[in-house]
């Protein structure tokens, strides 16, 4: 079968340039190892977090002075206008089922499983309720038999996070019913409120304990089936604030997002294929026609007119670093920028420190096209989006998904669209 | 050197014992058997200094045999000991000796002369059966020897002997820094120690005080104005993911750089190198030496390269020397020194044990204790070669796959904190308590929490919180110690970090910045 386009990589930025390509009428194949980093997120859209050491108020404020500081940053190759309307499309017609709250202007500080308040643009509705800013009553409970959450350490530290604001915090820990398994994941226990009505529970072991002014954090743990419906039934029930805390992967959240948007994939006509790894390219005067795919059985051809290779970083085996040092992209071989100009690379030494490879990626035109030499993009119909990008420290700018999605949005528009002349320069 | 301070509060002893390696933990327990009161000071925690980080190999003297015999007999003696006294810290994996297309096949027949003289027993074996046993190795090996190599667990082995020492009322004291030794006259009479958590200093006592410090023993000896000539051998060793062989398995040629790969717990490890540095604080590894064991781990197994290595670290062997300048580490004696400070400086009360290695940590005891029985009223006889260590009563040596028998028939029963390593809540939450400590690195130490193939990037939240929600530490001290473990780990990791190992490491940033955002941790 021909495709427009084949997209390579089921994390957020795939998933999104290939769900605004089948919306605007592309027939699409997206293929990967198996799924990507939304199984790893907290599920918030984080545009910019921290510009150094400086939390980010203001979001739009702060990528358009990042950007006109640092034009390699993955943001700097997408328009602010199109910035916006890659996060207003993915709120308002992308993601609705997690019913996104929130605003490019201003960050919410949500507080993570360790109790520090973390800037985030956007969040799931399960998950703004906690938002610190405006300070009040916090209640963290947590589950007996649940490893991956502990509210008193959460609320030992929200007390003590030092915001405008004052926060009191407590915790408390319930005990579910016996499920005759003494070490509950996060999977095992959002299917417990998907099937066994662990709501009912929750809100009778809570009754008589929560003040009506208090909100209560829980583990992000809600149900996972159904979306967010028992998040909903448990805040109508309690008439209080409720809200969801991310916590180690798997995150409940983010497969809900990964769920909502493969359905809408799928029901668009997209084809997605996981467990297979794309091996390359056939190319015939200097465009790829078509992506070949390995699968158990075999290597496939597919043909196509465009590519989208979202395959991520190191994190997801999109980028590597073999043993002599020597660092390499590893669908195409496409050249890498943010590589220190050494045989060999070495990381600092401490945990902290500035380290070599944090920027490593692909280089690409304001077209989001992996560019070398000259900066003349390698192949015409070849696009990168997401963690694939150079230029910029996702996990420590908390920018992760907001680079996906924007440049998911931003590659899909490129090959929808191409512009006749690149943004930045008339923009310069 | 410090005299008599009549101010401080003090404790008093027969024997004190400075060090908390295997040599200190041995002799602290060799005392206390033979009934001696015994106090063990250690700087930091037990282990920390080379026991800790050394390859896990208990020697069979085969890699002594030709060129150090009387160390390669001390070994085979040992082993046969330890097997049984120490047999909870054993795994017998068995050794084997190959030769590879770089090595001389010839040296074969030395080595096999070398083990009869020694009587370490050695058969050669063909390289099919080898090949068989050991399926991952080169197969262009010519000549292949089996040995009773073993793989020894030294925090167990320590922990072990301390335990047995308690037992027979000696105190062990970790994290307590030998500030100065008290001389009276021409006797050591005692230490000047601070306890490193409460900050308090004290006097203890003692009638004989053994320096076990290793190859920190010449700055214990300084203290009381004696001299003891022992160099620091930086060795490296990198721990690989997975065993990638069942045995130790030793290039048959004069011992060198990166010719030993073991099985060591669920991974295995690969050693080492060996250079004099002037400070055995000051252990820097180096790219060339990385570069060097993986290249020398290509040889014994093909594809080592492409093999995920999960940790490197650095030991320092003590290389005790009394004359001239060695300029190869390797030509200094691995047997071990005892040095009686009143023979030599004329400063009784005072002993020296270092040099030697962690399989003969047992004899360097004894032969201490036996000193130190000169000094305290006559001869008592050495039980440790009979007695077993605690935990090691039933003689049933470890067993890779225990910790995972004792899970499977009810696996669902407890939180599986560490997954890498199966650590249960109960056995952290108990060994929080028991320990009394408040450091995560001291529990990895006891547990191996954090050690696998994740390098602790799911276990470290969890026990963070367990450690704060039991009340041993307020929400600041919590948050402390898992960024020290996170830099503490580091440290181990940014040297041999490359494929699948920085795809963890990755993945480990998102989970510690990305998801829990440690960087901005309240202090």
């Amino acid at each position: 079968m021909n495709y427009d386009t084949v997209v390579i990589g089921a994390g957020l930025a795939g998933l999104t340039a290939a769900l605004r390509l089948t919306e605007q009428g592309q027939r699409v194949l997206v293929v990967a190892r198996g799924v990507g980093a939304t199984h790893l997120s907290p599920a918030t859209l984080d545009v910019l977090g921290y510009v150094g050491n400086t939390r980010v108020e203001s979001p739009a404020q702060s990528v358009a002075s990042l950007v006109a500081s640092t034009p390699d940053h993955p943001y700097g190759h997408v328009s602010e206008a199109q910035r916006g309307a890659a996060l207003a499309w993915f709120v308002t017609r992308a993601a609705t089922a997690l019913g996104y709250m929130g605003s490019v202007e201003e960050n919410l500080l949500l507080p993570t499983a360790l109790g520090v308040p973390k800037p985030a643009a956007f969040a799931p509705r399960t998950m703004a309720g906690g938002d610190l800013r405006a300070g009040g009553r916090f209640v963290f409970v947590g589950f007996k038999g649940f490893k991956d959450f502990h509210p008193t350490l959460i609320a030992g530290n929200v007390a003590r996070a030092g915001l405008a604001a004052p926060i009191a915090a407590r915790a408390l820990e319930l005990e579910p019913p016996a499920s005759g398994r003494g070490d509950l994941s996060g999977r095992v226990l959002a299917g417990r409120f998907d099937t066994e009505q662990l709501g009912d529970w929750l809100v009778s072991a809570l009754e008589g304990r929560v003040d009506p002014d208090e909100r209560i954090g829980v583990p992000a743990v809600l149900g996972l089936r159904s979306g967010d419906a028992a998040w909903q039934t448990l805040e109508q029930r309690l008439e209080r604030t409720v809200f969801e805390i991310p916590t180690l992967p798997p995150s409940i959240p983010g497969i809900r997002l990964f769920n909502a948007l493969t359905s809408a994939l799928r029901a668009g006509g997209a084809r997605v294929v996981l467990g297979v790894r794309a091996a390359g390219a056939r190319v015939e005067d200097g465009r790829i026609e078509a992506v070949a795919v390995t699968n158990a059985t075999g290597t496939v051809s597919h043909p196509t007119r465009s590519v989208v290779l979202a395959s991520g970083g190191f994190a997801s085996g999109g980028i590597e670093l073999d043993s002599f040092g020597v660092t390499r992209e590893t669908v195409f071989d496409l050249p890498l920028a943010g590589v220190p100009d050494t045989d060999h690379v070495h990381f600092e030494p401490g945990y902290f420190d500035s380290q070599p490879l944090a920027r490593a990626g692909v280089p690409t035109d304001d077209l989001l096209r992996p560019v070398g030499g000259g900066g003349r993009p390698v192949y015409p119909n070849l696009h990168a989006a997401g963690a694939t990008l150079g230029g910029a420290v996702p996990w420590k700018e908390k920018s992760g998904t907001g680079i996906s999605v924007i440049t998911g949005y931003a590659a899909a528009e490129a090959i929808l669209r191409p512009a006749p002349v690149p943004m930045s320069e008339s923009a310069r | 050197m410090a005299t008599q301070n009549t101010s401080m509060s003090s404790l008093e002893a027969d024997v004190l014992v400075i060090g908390g390696g295997s040599t200190g933990a041995g002799v602290a327990r060799d005392a206390a058997l033979r009934g001696f009161s015994t106090i063990l000071v250690e700087r930091r925690d037990l282990t920390d200094g080379t026991t800790g980080r050394f390859h896990g190999l208990l020697h069979s003297g085969g890699r002594y045999a030709v060129k150090d015999p009387s160390a390669a007999r001390e070994c085979i003696a040992e082993n046969r000991i330890l097997r049984v006294t120490a047999a909870d810290c054993v795994e017998d994996t068995g050794g084997m000796f190959v030769s590879t297309p770089w090595d001389d096949p010839e040296y074969g027949d030395l080595f096999l002369d070398g083990c009869r003289a020694t009587g370490v027993p050695a058969e050669e074996i063909s390289v099919a059966e080898a090949l068989h046993r050991e399926p991952r190795v080169n197969p262009d090996i010519r000549r292949a020897f089996l040995v009773p190599d073993a793989a020894l667990d030294p925090w167990k082995l320590v922990w072990g002997c301390v335990r047995s020492a308690e037992e027979h009322g000696a105190r062990i004291l970790p994290y307590h820094n030998v500030l100065d030794l008290e001389v009276d006259g021409d006797r050591v009479v005692g230490a000047h120690v601070r306890s490193e958590q409460s900050g308090e200093e004290f006097r203890i006592r003692a009638r004989v005080v053994i320096n076990a410090a290793g190859a920190w023993a010449g700055q214990i000896a300084k203290l009381a104005g004696c001299t003891v000539n022992v160099r620091a051998g930086m060795g490296l060793m990198i721990a690989m993911n997975h065993r990638l062989v069942h045995m130790c398995v030793n290039r048959c040629k004069r011992p060198s750089d990166g010719d030993i790969l073991l099985p060591l717990r669920t991974a295995c490890v690969i050693g080492t190198t060996d250079v004099f540095v002037p400070d055995p604080d000051q252990t820097e590894i180096r790219q060339a030496d990385i570069d060097l064991l993986l290249d020398e781990g290509e040889k014994l197994v093909p594809g080592f390269r492409q093999a995920r290595a999960l940790h490197a670290w650095a030991g320092v062997r003590p290389l005790f020397e009394d004359k001239a300048e060695v300029a190869d580490t390797r030509d200094v004696t691995r047997s071990h020194a005892l040095l009686d400070h009143s023979s030599r400086e004329g400063i009784a009360g005072f002993l020296t044990i270092t040099g030697g290695k962690t399989t003969t940590f047992r004899l360097m005891a004894e032969a201490a204790v036996d000193a130190a029985c000169q000094q305290l009223g006559g001869p008592r006889a050495c039980r440790t070669a009979e007695v077993p260590l605690a935990g090691s009563e039933n003689h049933a040596m470890y067993r890779i796959g225990h910790r995972l028998a004792v899970r499977e028939p009810v696996p669902q029963a407890e939180e599986i904190i560490c997954e890498c390593e199966l650590v249960t809540r109960g056995r952290l939450e108990e060994t929080i308590r028991q320990r009394d400590t408040t450091s995560l690195d001291d529990i990895r130490r006891l547990l191996r929490l954090g050690m696998g193939p994740c390098q602790g990037g799911f276990c470290i939240y969890r026990a963070t919180g367990i450690l704060h929600e039991g009340g041993h530490v307020d929400s600041a001290a919590a948050n402390q110690t898992l960024l020290e473990f996170l830099d503490e780990r580091w440290k181990g990791l940014h040297p041999i970090l490359h494929g699948d190992q920085l795809r963890q490491a990755r993945l480990d940033d998102w989970i510690f910045q990305g998801i829990l955002d440690v960087e901005h941790l309240p202090g």
